[in-house]
């Protein structure tokens, strides 16, 4: 009989609090939206599935949870914590990347770079609130709308931050559907939203093979912090446009990527524990991730009507929008708020060419906060 | 520490602003550069043309500017049937000839998104690169959906 009591008092069902039934509805709820809604599911789904193996509750000192040396879950998330999975998901990345559209218009690389604003209001805000300089940058990333990043650079500056930021960064780009369109009406008038782009020249094999090289040598020298991301995802975009690599290529847009975003996600998902998770400080970085993401976005989009006091050739000032670096679901939307107003305006393709220079802003943004505050 | 007093003594303001003026120069840097490129590779390439190897084109004049060709009110979405579209276009070219020969005529005919569709075709393997700029149909044939992989 005590054997039996010693058992149940060791099940789950007698140690779980409430804080655990709060995240295992909040790692439901992200299965639900990825898997019945096709929202961001390659990202949700393992991440929710993550948040339900997390917290599940256990007996300390079994070695089985996240945060317990020696268990399989922390051997997995040591790729978190040394930044490891970030890296090699930026190399999948780059593999899928078509810089063409950016190439043909480079002065749409602007909007990425106006978009990366929101990630320097944001550290204003989070050091404001009292979060130390280090927890601060960690947070204001999320402006950057790109989830690898967030984690890469929490990692190294804030580990104990990891699990909120990495779920408030995926849970925003899941939410660009519902986040960026008020915004871009907002600042935008039915006029501007009608402005048509013009047709992207031909790019030529050699230029987009010469990009990454170029590419990786300017932005690495200028912020080298940011090598461990944009080192990888150059190279993965070598592999693709250098026409000789594409048995390497392919593996690192398919096996690789995929290998990295299911044990990032589970992972990242698994460090939620409830006791670790729920706290003031969660709920104040959900908060300024909001803030930050929001004005990232209308921070792209007010520095393309900027430029449109200078251009000849008008730019349609969405495409600002689609400066952070969530690809391609901002692009996307960009693309879907023009067409809504115009059928027959194809903005998808200048949106990606804004879309892949946020994805290199923000890496870039990562690598100036990390070398502004690895010695603070 | 709150408020403005936390930015302050974070130096804040100063990471923010020099942040947002480093990404900002980097990335107008890398615009400009590439903005550059096809150019430098243009003056690069017309160094190395060698008159006597160029390939032959087609001397066939594109038709004027009247479209004569009708294209379906629902312009389809498959790569196979788009380049059937296509191939009227092609003919009149000659078996050679530059992407901007084939650009302008799709364009006159009122095809909808030649670039993005020239890509598609390059993508496809349906427009063959023969070198300098010069390219060759290749139709798709029915086979194209069922080839397997070897070795």
């Amino acid at each position: 009989m005590d054997l039996l009591f010693q058992f149940l008092s060791n099940t789950g069902y007698y140690l779980a609090d409430y804080r655990n039934v709060i995240m295992i509805a909040v790692g439901s709820l992200f299965l639900y939206l990825g898997s019945a809604k096709s929202y961001e599911p390659l990202l949700l789904i393992p991440i929710g599935f993550g948040i339900l193996v997390g917290n599940v509750p256990f007996f300390k000192g079994f070695g089985l949870g996240i945060y317990e040396s020696n268990s399989v879950l922390h051997y997995l998330y040591f790729g978190v914590v040394t930044g490891l999975y970030p890296s090699i998901v930026f190399l999948g990345l780059g593999a899928m990347t078509d810089f063409s559209s950016l190439l043909a218009r480079p002065v749409l690389m602007l909007l990425g770079a106006a978009a990366q604003m929101g990630i320097f209001f944001t550290l204003l805000g989070a050091l404001a609130l009292g979060f130390l300089p280090k927890e601060a940058g960690s947070i204001a990333i999320i402006g950057g709308a790109d989830g690898p990043t967030s984690i890469f650079l929490t990692a190294k500056l804030a580990p104990h931050l990891i699990g909120p930021i990495a779920i408030a960064a995926y849970s925003y780009m899941a939410l660009i559907p519902v986040i960026q369109p008020p915004i871009m009406r907002l600042l935008t008038s039915r006029k501007e939203r009608l402005i048509r782009m013009p047709e992207l020249r031909e790019v030529s094999k050699k230029e987009r093979v010469i990009f990454p090289a170029v590419g990786v040598l300017l932005c690495c020298f200028l912020a080298p912090a940011s090598i461990p991301l944009l080192g990888t995802f150059f190279f993965g975009n070598f592999l693709k446009e250098c026409g000789v690599a594409e048995r390497l290529a392919q593996t690192a847009r398919t096996a690789i990527i995929d290998t990295a975003t299911i044990f990032l996600g589970l992972t990242v998902g698994a460090s939620t524990q409830g006791d670790v998770f729920l706290t003031g400080k969660s709920v104040l970085i959900f908060f300024l991730g909001a803030v930050a993401f929001s004005i990232a976005t209308a921070s792209g989009v007010i520095f393309a009507k900027i430029m449109n006091l200078f251009l000849k050739e008008k730019i349609n000032p969405l495409l600002g929008a689609a400066g952070v670096s969530a690809v391609p679901g901002s692009a996307r939307e960009v693309h879907l708020v023009g067409q809504s107003e115009d059928p027959e305006n194809y903005l998808l393709m200048h949106a990606m060419a804004c879309n892949s220079s946020g994805v290199i802003g923000s890496a870039i943004c990562a690598g100036i906060l990390w070398s502004f505050l690895v010695g603070l | 520490m709150y408020g403005l007093q936390a930015i302050a003594v974070h130096n804040g303001w100063a990471m923010a602003l020099a942040g947002a003026l480093i990404v900002f120069s980097g990335l107008v840097i890398l615009s400009f550069a590439i903005s550059q490129l096809h150019k430098a590779l243009n003056i690069f390439e017309k160094k190395h043309v060698d008159v006597g190897q160029e390939p032959k084109i087609s001397d066939v004049e594109p038709p004027e500017d009247k479209p004569w060709i009708s294209l379906p009110k629902q312009f389809p979405t498959d790569i196979k049937e788009v380049a059937r579209l296509y191939k009227p276009l092609v003919e009149e070219i000659g078996e050679t000839f530059y992407l901007s020969q084939l650009y302008e005529m799709s364009k006159k005919n009122n095809f909808p998104h030649p670039h993005i569709t020239l890509t598609a075709f390059r993508e496809s393997n349906i427009l063959i690169s023969d070198g300098d700029g010069v390219f060759s149909w290749n139709p798709p044939t029915e086979n194209d959906d069922n080839e397997n992989v070897e070795g």
